[in-house]
């Protein structure tokens, strides 16, 4: 029976990021992947005379190359860096209520708070405050929690140990009356599926802070270059991949990881499981229901599976700014509450096909007050309700980010660890949703499976 | 110290961790949900279905109509327009062809594929001659992503058919008259000889009862005193029954020179692209005619290819790739055929292939050395690393 050093379960963001640290480790590693592309949502399409994005919007961590973001530290030290070709965003984001409100956010500090001052003058105090908090709690969470200071306290990090774990919303309300400015300024909530009510402040500033000072990025291909130039580099360091054939069941003996069945089949050995599947089902679906601790999936109670997405991907018979598409990433809205929004995006759940064109149409008459006239320009349209989630990303409930991360599910309560020796987690249900936190998430589990090895 | 040991500190901590004690206890029990991923996937989309031919039906001289139902369970739903991709077996060699549905999407008990016998078409002589009612096949669930779109495509439809191209039009014409949708169709028919038609009577019978279905068939080959519609489907004679092209879909589906006409055609009256949805088609009849094929390469040029950690084979130039693992007994994923899907994406690690215009190649693949099989002729020795 052949013998590996670990298996990587999906090749995702998170499983290839993993495998690569692994092969590059010198370690024997087979990646085992359902679908035939590597990627997960770090993926593309094609259709007719145009290549679709399925998921990224804005890569954060990248920062420049003089001052580099964690992401781009990853993937220098990854080898990848030369093989791909990132292009900076100098916008944020413009954030749009038709015919009530319109605003575009540079990528910079300064200039956010004038543009803000200069649109919310009964704020003007108000702004450059709520930047400092961001500001000041994200140094706090950088120095005391990610640098790991063992010296950490209230009393060192006051501004952390305050904020980290209350609502976003609690924050917004307590520095700002207007209701369009807080919108403005909390509209990433929708990137963590977590509307600001129950958005831990800790994870909105956090993601604010890397946004403004790493700027948001994208990449010429598309993720799928990203994906592709990940799994290159995995085959060059020896490295063994195989498509079409996801993982059927983790071999376990004595709550030790021994081997991995193949959907093809056959059965592989190793001591080191590297699952970029969904938690849930790994131990639901992949493993042997004897074989998971009572406790573990007793801890699942408290969680719940996150949000899906509704997705129209349109391609265009003319440039973008023919038909007024200046910024690369607009937020169109109908209101101001975000509960509300949120709880719009959560009607997704029921199921229909009615619910198809009935979304499509809804989003298209939105995107067609912002900008008038596109749905005649429309040459290719595609797209994907949560079942296509479901069905290409393998979640349950179609979810784009893992699990519901409301505030009991960070860090700070959740383990990512697993009481199965030998059995780690990549992905959005190992950390959180999007690139920069699964990519990383990969590269973490990755080392701690290094590490012991070499206690062993 | 670490976090750990004063995590208590941070505010609210005591509260979140009294609201996880709670859930708990009176949380939802996701051991429910064992299985039941690959119970939706399987219901919508299986990977492979298990086919039996309950009826074969005489369409005309040269085309039936094969019923299939599943051996077991439901069949998945699926667009009018989509295809499923059949596996044959013939004389050893495993390969598979796609076939339009050509029943309507408004009922899934069984898939119609209407088959016509083409020249040199080894697996439509097979499916016509050999097959027998009872016989089982696989194939793939639907596919493919040539299908109405009710946000873009309009109401005013213009279906552009050339012989068997008639089979996912047929499925669309079924939906709607059937369900009695709110769109006009004018179906343009074009068959070589009068008995060529497939579906005619019934056609003919559906343009009768429904005001908004109505065809006009063009007969390129027509018998002396053939009173129809003759020749090729021009945009004169669209503009002549129709009376104006604009504001109007239109869907084109047959063989490739009809596609080079009819979207010349179009183009002429000012008909943008996106008015224009072609169903793709498989390799091209000879590929050295193709734009861009090495001249210095003949028709029977021969390489070989070598599967990285596996054999080597012998192939010919003008041969899909994939045709010739086949051949060879080395599956690869298939599906379209027709270099769009990307399921037989594979790698190529030395050498050249010439892949025609129109394969739907992603950006990075081309730049990471991918191919699609389906549609890449190897022009020089290649090595592959199997998918």
């Amino acid at each position: 029976m052949p013998e590996y050093d670990a298996v990587v379960i999906g090749a995702g963001n998170g499983g290839l990021t993993g495998a690569l640290t692994l092969a590059k480790a010198g370690r024997k590693v087979l990646l085992l992947e359902r679908h035939n592309v590597p990627g997960g949502c770090g993926t593309s399409f094609v259709r007719g005379r145009f290549e679709f994005e399925v998921a990224l919007h804005q890569l954060s961590g990248m920062g420049s190359q003089e001052r580099p973001g964690p992401l781009r530290a990853i993937l220098n030290d990854l080898g990848v860096m030369d093989k791909l070709e990132f292009v900076e965003m100098e916008n944020l984001y413009r954030v749009v209520w038709p015919d009530t409100f319109d605003i575009t956010l540079r990528a910079q500090r300064d200039a956010i708070t004038e543009t803000l001052q200069d649109r919310f003058p009964k704020e003007k105090d108000n702004i450059p405050r709520f930047f400092d908090l961001v500001y000041g709690f994200s140094m706090e969470m950088i120095q005391g929690l990610f640098f790991k200071d063992p010296n950490i306290s209230k009393e060192k990090y006051p501004l952390f140990f305050k904020y980290a774990l209350i609502p976003t919303q609690k924050v917004l309300d307590e520095y700002f009356r207007d209701p369009f400015l807080k919108a403005v300024l909390s509209i990433y909530w929708s990137y963590a599926g977590v509307p600001p009510r129950w958005f831990s402040f800790g994870d909105f500033a956090i993601m604010l802070f890397a946004y403004i000072e790493f700027k948001p990025y994208h990449l010429k291909g598309g993720s799928q270059a990203l994906s592709n130039a990940l799994l290159d580099e995995f085959i060059n360091n020896g490295g063994e991949a195989r498509f079409n054939c996801g993982a059927q069941k983790i071999i376990t003996s004595g709550g030790k990881v021994t081997g991995v069945k193949t959907e093809q089949g056959d059965t592989v050995q190793t001591r080191s499981v590297l699952s970029n599947a969904s938690m849930l089902q790994t131990y639901l679906d992949l493993m042997d229901p004897e074989q998971v601790p009572k406790e573990t999936l007793e801890s699942f109670r408290s969680t719940s599976i996150g949000p899906s997405a509704f997705s129209i991907y349109l391609g265009f018979d003319c440039e973008p700014d023919e038909i007024g598409i200046q910024e690369t990433t607009n937020f169109i809205a109908i209101t101001t509450d975000m509960d509300e929004a949120f709880a719009r995006w959560k009607t997704l759940e029921q199921q229909g096909v009615a619910l198809l064109t009935c979304y499509a149409e809804g989003m298209m008459g939105l995107a067609e007050k912002v900008f008038p006239g596109i749905r005649g320009h429309v040459e290719e349209m595609e797209i994907a309700t949560p079942m296509t989630h479901l069905r290409y990303l393998g979640h349950l409930g179609g979810a784009i980010y893992g699990r519901d991360h409301y505030a009991k599910d960070t860090q700070y309560f959740m383990a990512n660890t697993s009481p199965v020796q030998g059995l780690y987690f990549a992905g959005a249900w190992a950390s959180q949703g999007g690139f920069q936190p699964t990519l990383t998430s990969g590269r973490s589990s990755a080392k701690a499976i290094l590490k012991s090895m070499a206690k062993k | 110290m670490s976090l750990k040991d004063v995590i208590h500190d941070i505010e609210g901590y005591q509260n979140i961790k009294s609201e996880i004690e709670v859930l708990k206890k009176y949380g939802f029990d996701h051991g429910a949900r064992r299985g039941q991923f690959d119970a939706i996937l399987e219901m919508l989309h299986p990977k492979s279905l298990r086919l039996r031919v309950s009826e074969i039906i005489d369409e005309t001289k040269t085309t039936k109509t094969l019923r299939m139902v599943p051996v077991q369970g439901y069949l998945p739903p699926f667009q009018a327009g989509q295809y499923i991709s059949l596996v044959v077996e013939i004389g050893g060699v495993v390969t598979s062809r796609d076939y339009s549905i050509s029943s309507s999407p408004s009922q899934i008990g069984y898939f119609d594929i209407t088959v016509r016998r083409v020249g040199d078409g080894f697996v439509s002589e097979h499916l016509l001659e050999e097959t027998k009612q009872g016989d089982e096949f696989t194939s793939s669930a639907p596919a493919g992503n040539f299908y109405y779109n009710p946000l873009i495509h309009g109401r005013d439809l213009v279906f552009i058919a050339g012989g068997s191209g008639i089979t996912p039009f047929m499925s669309m014409i079924r939906e709607v008259t059937g369900r009695g949708l709110d769109r006009r169709i004018h179906l343009f028919y074009g068959c070589q000889w009068p008995d060529d038609i497939i579906f005619g009577q019934e056609i003919d019978d559906l343009s009768r009862r429904h005001a908004d279905f109505t065809c006009t068939t063009v007969i390129s080959e027509p018998p002396v005193g053939y009173r129809g519609h003759t020749g090729f489907i021009t945009a004169r004679l669209m503009q002549e029954i129709l009376g104006g092209l604009s504001e109007k879909m239109f869907f084109l589906c047959g063989p490739e020179a009809m596609y080079a006409f009819c979207r010349e055609e179009l183009k002429q009256e000012g008909i943008p692209e996106r008015k224009m949805r072609t169903e793709m088609y498989g390799p091209p009849r000879n590929v050295t005619t193709c734009p861009g094929w090495p001249e210095h390469i003949d028709a029977d040029a021969r390489v070989s290819v070598s599967m990285k950690g596996g054999e080597t084979i012998m192939v010919r130039s003008t041969e899909p790739l994939m045709n010739s693992l086949e051949r060879h007994g080395i599956a690869i994923p298939s599906l379209c055929r027709s270099g769009e899907c990307s399921l037989c994406r594979t790698k190529l690690l030395k050498g050249r292939v010439f892949q025609p215009e129109g394969v739907k190649l992603r950006k990075s693949d081309r730049q990471f050395g991918y191919i699609h099989p389906c549609m890449a002729y190897p022009i020089s020795d290649i090595e592959i690393l199997l998918p």
